[in-house]
C-alpha cells in the first residue's frame, strides 16, 4: 500500500471522527425522539392496534378517535382554563419578584446579603413533597382551597429564576449601572431600562422555564385540589387512565400530545434564545 | 463654576490604603491631567469626584458647595469612562437621550440637543444605530456626546483615548483640547501616559501610590519638578540620577546634554564611552557609560542632535549648571532659592571640593 502523506492522514482522520460524531448525535436523536414519536403515532392508531404484538411502527388504521373521546368526554377546555390561568399569573407575578430580587443580589450589598441568599438557595433545594402538608393545612387556615389560589402561591418566586437572573445581573459591568446613575437614573429605571431589556434571553427562559414547570405540574396540583373544576390539564390527561374500562392508550395519547403540543410550539420558538442564555454563560 | 476642592479625602478598600490625606484644587474652566502609574489611585479620585464611589472620610467641595452627600446624577458631572460604558440596548440617539429624559428635559428641546451635538461629534448619520455597529472611535464619540448633551459643570474622563490606535488618539486629543476651549467648563483628564498629559494639560496632577507629588502647568512640571518622581515620570527617556558623597543627589535631562569630541566650559563635564546608538531621526539618543571621575562605570542617557557618535567612541558629556538639579536624601528637590545652603553643598560635593 502507498504510503500516505501526512496531509492525507490527517483527513482521513478527520472523516473519521466526522463519521464517528454524525452516528453519535443520530443515536441520541433516536434516543430522544422516538418516545415523542411512539406517542403520536399511537394517538393516531385505533384502540384494538394498540394492543397488537408485535407492535406497530405506523398506524394501519388512522383515527381521530382518541382526539373526538378526549374532547367529549372530558370537559378539557376548563382543565386547560384552569392551567392558563394558573400559569400566566404565576409567570407574571414571579416577573416582578424575580427580576428585582435577582436585581439586589447582583448589584446591591447589604447586611446579611450572604444569609438571605442563603436561605433562597436552600428554598431551591427544599422537594415539595416536604412541604406540602403544612402548607395544605395553612391554605386550609386561609379558606383558600376552593380557589386556584393554592396553586399560584407558593411558586411566586423561583429561586432557580433568581440564580439564574442574579449570574445575568453580575455579567453587566459595573459601569453601566454607575454611568446610569450619573445620567440621574433611580435604581428602578436602571432596573427596567438598562438591565432587563439587556438580559433578554435569560428573561425568555426563565419564562419558558416557570411556564413549562406549571404547565407540567402535577404533584403539587394533585394534593392542593379536591374539586373537578379547580384541576388543571395534566391531572386531567391522568382521569383519562380511569374513564374507561381498562387502559385505553389511544385516548391518553392523544391528551398527552394535546398536553406537550403547546410546549414544543414554545420551545421551538424560543430555542434559539435559550441556547443564547446558556452560551452566553458558558463563555465566561 | 466648576472649581472642584477636596480635602483631606481618605479612601480604603478593606484594609488596604488607597487615598491617603489627599488634598486638591482644581480651578474652574481648567483642562487638568490627572497622571500616574497603574494602580496608583486616578480612577479611585475620579469615582470619588464623580459619587460613585465615596471617599472613605473627608470632604468635597463642587462650586464651594459640600456635594458629598448629593447624589452621582445631581452634581451635575459627567464621566466618560475607560470602556466607554455605553448602553447596549439602545442606539445611539437612545444613549445620549437617556440623561436627558430623566432630568425631565421636554421632548422637542431634548430634539433640539441631540442634533446639536451629534453634529458637533459627527454623529449624525448614525443616531439610528445600536453600539454594536459602531467602531471603537465612533463609540467614545458616543460618550462624550452623552456626556456633552447634559451641559455639566465638570467633565470626567478616565483615559478616555487609550482603546483607540495611535492614529486616531491623536486626532480625538485634539478634538478634546478644541472641546475644551469650546466649552470652557472644568476637564479632569485621567491617563498613564505622560505625552498625552503634557500636550493636553493646563495643569497637570502627577500621582504616586495614592499621593499626589506634584500639581502644576506642564512647563513647570518639566522644568522645575518637586521630587526625584516627578523629574523622571515626565520627559522620555527620563531624567539621569546619580548620587553625590554627601547623600544627595543631582540629576539632569538627557536632551540638556551637550555631547562634544572636545572638553568645553560646561559646569559639569565627565568622559563617556557611546554603548549604544539609537536614531529617532532628527535627534540620536546614546546611552554613555561614564569613565572619569566619581561617577565612573554609571551609565546615563544623552538625547542629541549630532548623530555622528559612534559605538565605543569616547566624548566629553557636558551640563551646564543651570539645567542640574538636585535631590535631597528622600528625593526631595532641593531650590537654590529656597534651600540656598544644602544647594552650595549640593553643588561644591559634585565639583569635588568637600564632603
Ligand atoms: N473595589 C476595589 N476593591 C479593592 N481594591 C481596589 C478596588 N478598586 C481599586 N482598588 C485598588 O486601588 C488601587 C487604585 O486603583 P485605581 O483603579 O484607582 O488605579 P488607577 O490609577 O486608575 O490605575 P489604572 O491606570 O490601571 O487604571 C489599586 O491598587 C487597586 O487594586
Ligand atoms: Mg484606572
Amino acid at each position: 500500500m502507498a504510503r500516505l502523506t501526512r496531509k492525507q492522514k490527517r483527513a482521513v482522520k478527520r472523516a473519521a471522527g466526522n463519521t464517528v460524531n454524525l452516528i453519535f448525535k443520530l443515536f441520541v436523536s433516536v434516543l430522544f425522539l422516538f418516545p415523542f414519536y411512539w406517542m403520536v403515532t399511537t394517538s393516531f392508531k385505533p384502540y384494538l392496534e394498540t394492543l397488537k404484538f408485535p407492535p406497530t411502527l405506523w398506524p394501519q388504521d388512522f383515527t381521530f378517535e382518541g382526539y373526538v373521546h378526549v374532547f367529549q368526554e372530558l370537559d378539557i377546555l376548563s382543565y386547560i382554563k384552569n392551567t392558563l390561568i394558573v400559569t400566566g399569573t404565576v409567570i407574571v407575578i414571579q416577573f416582578f419578584v424575580n427580576v428585582p430580587a435577582a436585581y439586589a443580589f447582583a448589584k446591591w450589598k447589604f447586611k446579611g446579603q450572604g444569609l438571605m441568599w442563603g436561605i433562597v438557595m436552600t428554598g431551591f433545594m427544599i422537594p415539595g413533597q416536604l412541604t406540602f402538608m403544612t402548607v395544605y393545612f395553612m391554605f386550609a387556615d386561609w379558606g383558600i382551597l376552593k380557589t386556584l389560589w393554592p396553586q399560584i402561591i407558593p411558586t411566586c418566586a423561583s429561586a432557580f429564576s433568581i440564580f439564574l437572573l442574579r449570574q445575568n445581573f453580575k455579567q453587566i459591568p459595573e459601569e453601566l449601572v454607575e454611568s446610569a446613575k450619573l445620567d440621574g437614573s433611580s435604581e428602578w429605571k436602571i432596573l427596567w431600562r438598562l438591565m432587563v431589556p439587556m438580559s433578554k434571553a435569560t428573561m425568555v427562559t426563565t419564562i419558558l422555564f416557570s411556564f413549562i414547570n406549571h404547565w407540567n405540574a402535577y404533584f403539587w396540583p394533585l394534593v392542593m385540589t379536591r374539586d373537578e373544576d379547580l384541576k388543571p390539564i395534566t391531572l386531567a390527561i391522568e382521569r383519562l387512565k380511569n374513564l374507561e374500562q381498562g387502559l385505553n392508550y389511544t385516548d391518553i395519547m392523544a391528551g398527552n400530545v394535546i398536553l406537550v403540543l403547546p410546549l414544543v410550539i414554545l420551545f421551538l420558538l424560543a430555542s434559539k434564545k435559550i441556547i443564547q442564555a446558556m452560551a452566553y454563560r458558558g463563555m465566561k | 463654576m466648576g472649581e472642584i476642592i477636596l480635602k483631606n479625602i481618605n479612601k480604603t478598600f478593606g484594609n488596604t490604603k488607597v487615598l491617603e490625606d489627599l488634598n486638591l484644587k482644581i480651578n474652574d474652566g481648567e483642562f487638568a491631567v490627572l497622571v500616574g502609574a497603574s494602580g496608583c489611585g486616578k480612577t479611585t479620585l475620579l469615582r470619588i469626584i464623580a459619587g460613585i464611589g465615596p471617599a472613605t472620610s473627608g470632604e468635597l467641595f463642587i462650586d464651594g458647595e459640600e456635594v458629598s452627600d448629593l447624589a452621582p446624577g445631581k452634581r451635575n458631572i459627567a464621566m466618560v469612562f475607560q470602556n466607554y460604558a455605553i448602553y447596549p440596548n439602545m442606539t445611539v440617539k437612545g444613549n445620549i437621550e437617556f440623561g436627558l429624559k430623566n432630568n425631565h428635559v421636554p421632548k422637542a428641546e431634548r430634539e433640539r440637543l441631540i442634533a446639536e451635538v451629534a453634529e458637533s461629534v459627527g454623529l449624525t448619520e448614525y443616531l439610528k444605530r445600536k453600539p454594536n455597529a459602531l467602531s471603537g472611535g465612533q463609540r467614545q464619540r458616543v460618550a462624550l456626546a452623552r456626556a456633552m448633551v447634559k451641559n455639566p459643570k465638570v467633565f470626567l474622563m478616565d483615559e478616555p483615548l487609550s482603546n483607540l490606535d495611535a492614529k486616531l488618539r491623536v486626532a480625538m486629543r485634539s478634538e478634546l483640547i478644541e472641546l475644551h476651549n469650546k466649552l470652557k467648563t472644568t476637564f479632569v483628564y485621567v491617563t498613564h501616559d505622560q505625552v498625552e498629559a503634557m500636550s493636553m494639560a493646563d495643569t497637570i496632577i502627577l500621582m504616586n501610590k495614592g499621593v499626589i507629588q506634584q500639581q502644576a502647568s506642564p512647563e513647570v512640571i518639566y522644568d522645575d519638578p518637586n521630587n526625584v518622581f516627578t523629574a523622571q515620570f515626565i520627559g522620555t527617556p527620563s531624567m539621569n540620577i546619580l548620587p553625590l558623597k554627601n547623600g544627595s543627589f543631582v540629576g539632569y535631562r538627557p536632551e540638556k546634554v551637550g555631547l562634544t569630541p572636545e572638553e568645553t566650559e560646561a559646569f559639569y563635564k565627565v568622559r563617556g564611552r557611546i554603548i549604544t546608538r539609537e536614531m529617532l531621526g532628527s535627534e540620536t539618543l546614546y546611552k554613555v557609560q561614564i569613565i572619569s571621575g566619581e561617577h565612573q562605570n554609571e551609565t546615563v542617557m544623552v538625547k542629541s542632535l549630532d548623530s555622528g557618535f559612534q559605538e565605543g567612541q569616547d566624548a566629553w558629556v557636558q551640563v551646564a549648571l543651570k539645567h542640574l538639579y538636585f535631590f535631597d536624601g528622600k528625593e526631595q528637590r532641593i531650590r537654590e532659592a529656597d534651600r540656598a545652603e544644602d544647594y552650595g553643598a549640593c553643588v561644591r560635593c559634585l565639583k569635588g571640593e568637600e564632603a
